[in-house]
């Protein structure tokens, strides 16, 4: 029943959230240097003055910015996120080709560095002081500052070039024979590359703050309790402190997800990934408005509902967020 | 009858940045089945200490046992491998700890605390468990327990969660119950039901209890005997009457004389007495000297006192003071 309420209220802030990022857009791209109209006459070959205001005309370009602002956001209230300039296509069926694609790496990336991060911080706070501790520091330290496209380019030299381990590029082989199951071995083949990169950069966020958490988690008080009880260590360790010390951890994942998602963008880019980012990076090279934006749009609403859905898992992790009113 | 618990000559040291300091220096303790010993002293004096040594969880590094020993029942505990301890934890030895706030794990219900503690020492299914620590409730005194049972620990209170506490200490009923400081955060009329209710504990199931404080006061109602501790060391020992009516060490004098006696007379016309103190603080462990570590702060401190540890003696009552034993000499010849 709180929850309920509780959704709905995220919910609603989500929609106005949308709403000022879909304003905001607009005017942005609009302030931005380049004529649309000039773009698609060029690929079409050669251009007149009547060209140029027929293309105009069809794309509501020769409109007031606030008339084609109110335009936009009624169609996107609507569920019509424009037609492509390049594509001559819906956006959202543009979309929709791709935001799968970059789901799963999204999500792969998430769940890899979070997983990985999260182990590394545990080894590291058992001994704060020890080597591995000052390993996890290092690499911690090493993956984030090394910048994404360099990571990738050398995981495709070294994985890709060096040892043929695995594809260099692209999401699917050209030809592929057998049934579904070959196919999904082939995905997630395709996969590995793109999803460590993207995953390394964060790994050291998760690892570092694991430490911290798990180290100051190690020292409370319940932690004695649990020992006084005749707990084996072990269990002290990944039942008692763990469930404590990934509650920090879930705040940070969910206040990645932006920050994941334009990863993902360089990342797609670098591996020719068929998702979102190879699309935003295309289009915007292609001055393709309506595309970019319904990118926009669509990236930021997987970020409110990430946001929500971390919030969520947070009050089924904490019971003192469950408890309205309840005393820390 | 031998002793419960036997600890004899315990030293305790700790690393820390000025060095190895002695945090034990020497503690030796008994106690006898179904009794109850108070150990009071100051906050530094080496309670906790003592308590997280006999249950074998004293922090190493930095810590380690530098000798003595402790026994429990005839079975040596330093030295013990882990599994046993951790047999023996929870199980023979319970413990109560001074923050209720914090003692009981955030995340689950206080239930599934209490189970897990009887899950780990018994062989009973989860329902059998559930059952028990149902029982519990009841017994440790939480109103409404079926409802209790699946509360999480913020939403009790203070006292309920000491109650949970107690709970899951006495649920395989151990020999020996350890309760450091265990009223110290809680309001005061909630202390004296915790206090009513660990003694209540006593009786039915006969368990020794170790009682650490530094209230006097709940000394004197709980405790058969009494150890006062300063600064590592047990500075007087013996039965609790002989030393609340006649305390023989300078150190237990003044914790004495530290309880305000209220004169209502006086309180009417608002000309109470000011509070009795002991001037100074326990010195710095890394900074003791070599003779009497309360020599400092005593106002009967000769030239002995600073050059020589006084050692603990007299039986039955025994005290660790050059003057006392000058005194007890001079009385036997």
């Amino acid at each position: 029943m709180d929850t309920v309420v509780y959704v709905a209220r995220r919910l609603f802030y989500g929609l106005m959230l949308m709403f000022f990022v879909v304003v905001l857009n607009f005017v942005l791209i609009r302030l931005a240097p380049g004529d649309p109209a000039e773009v698609i006459a060029g690929e079409m070959g050669g251009t007149t003055q009547e060209i140029l205001a027929d293309i105009r005309a069809t794309y509501g370009l020769d409109k007031p910015v606030a008339t084609q602002l109110a335009i936009y956001l009624g169609q996107v209230a609507h569920g019509d996120l424009g037609k492509s300039f390049f594509f001559d296509q819906p956006v959202a069926r543009l979309i929709g080709t791709r935001i799968g694609a970059t789901i799963l790496l999204v999500l792969t990336a998430q769940f890899l560095s979070i997983l990985i991060g999260v182990v590394m911080g545990v080894f590291a706070a058992r001994k704060p002081n020890g080597v591995v501790s000052a390993l996890v520091a290092v690499f911690s330290t090493l993956g984030y500052a090394l910048p994404v496209f360099w990571t990738g380019i050398m995981l495709i030299i070294v994985f890709a070039s060096w040892l043929p381990i695995f594809p260099v590029e692209g999401m699917r082989s050209a030809r592929l024979e057998g049934g579904g199951f070959v196919h999904v071995l082939d995905v997630l083949h395709h996969l590995v590359l793109p999803a460590v990169t993207l995953a390394i950069i964060f790994l050291a966020q998760y690892a570092r703050l694991a430490r911290t958490s798990m180290i100051e988690v190690l020292g409370a008080d319940y932690i004695r309790t649990a020992r006084a009880k005749g707990v084996p260590e072990r269990r002290v360790v990944f039942h008692h402190a763990l469930r404590n010390a990934v509650l920090p951890i879930l705040t940070v994942a969910g206040l990645q997800f932006g920050n994941l998602i334009s990863g993902a963008l360089l990342v797609e880019t670098v591996f020719n990934w068929p998702g979102m980012g190879t699309l935003a990076f295309d289009s915007i090279l292609r001055r393709d408005y309506p595309t970019v934006m319904g990118i926009l749009i669509i990236g930021a609403a997987m970020v409110v509902v990430a946001n929500i859905l971390t919030d969520l898992g947070y009050r089924l992790a904490d019971p003192r967020i469950r408890t309205e009113g309840g005393r820390r | 009858m031998s002793p419960l618990l036997d600890v004899r000559d315990l030293r305790v040291e700790f690393a820390t940045r000025h060095g190895t300091v002695t945090a034990l220096d020497g503690v030796s303790l008994r106690l006898e089945p179904g009794e109850t010993l108070g150990v009071v002293g100051e906050s530094g004096c080496g309670k906790s200490i003592t308590a997280l040594a006999i249950m074998g969880l004293i922090p190493m590094p930095p810590g380690r046992i530098a000798g003595g020993s402790i026994r429990l029942d005839g079975e040596e505990l330093i030295g013990a491998p882990e599994r046993r301890l951790r047999q023996l934890r929870g199980r023979d030895i319970g413990m109560i700890f001074q923050e209720p706030m914090t003692s009981l794990n955030p995340v689950f219900r206080v239930g599934d605390q209490i189970a897990e503690a009887i899950l780990l020492h018994q062989d009973v299914s989860r329902d059998e468990a559930r059952r028990r620590a149902l029982d519990l409730l009841r017994t440790v005194g939480v109103p409404d327990p079926g409802q209790r049972i699946d509360a999480y620990p913020h939403e009790l209170s203070g006292g309920l969660r000491q109650r949970v506490m107690i709970a899951i200490a006495i649920s395989c009923q151990p020999r020996l119950l350890i309760a450091d400081e265990p009223t110290t955060a809680l309001d005061v009329t909630v202390q004296a039901q915790i206090f009513d209710l660990i003694r209540d504990i006593q009786d039915r199931l006969g368990v020794a209890v170790i009682l650490i404080t530094h209230d006097m006061g709940a000394i004197a109602e709980m405790a058969d005997r009494v150890a006062v501790m300063y600064a590592g060391r047990v500075v007087e020992e013996g039965p609790a009457d002989a030393i609340l009516d006649s305390p023989a060490h300078p150190y237990t004098r003044g914790l004495i004389g530290c309880i305000p006696a209220i004169d209502p007379a006086l309180a009417a016309l608002d000309r109470l007495p000011p509070l009795a103190e002991i001037p100074g603080v326990v010195p710095p462990l890394h900074l003791l000297g070599q003779g009497c570590a309360f020599a400092d702060r005593c106002i009967e401190a000769v030239d002995i006192c600073r050059k020589v540890a006084p050692p603990l003696t007299g039986r039955g009552h025994a005290v660790a003071c050059h003057l006392h034993a000058a005194a007890a000499a001079s009385e036997e010849s």
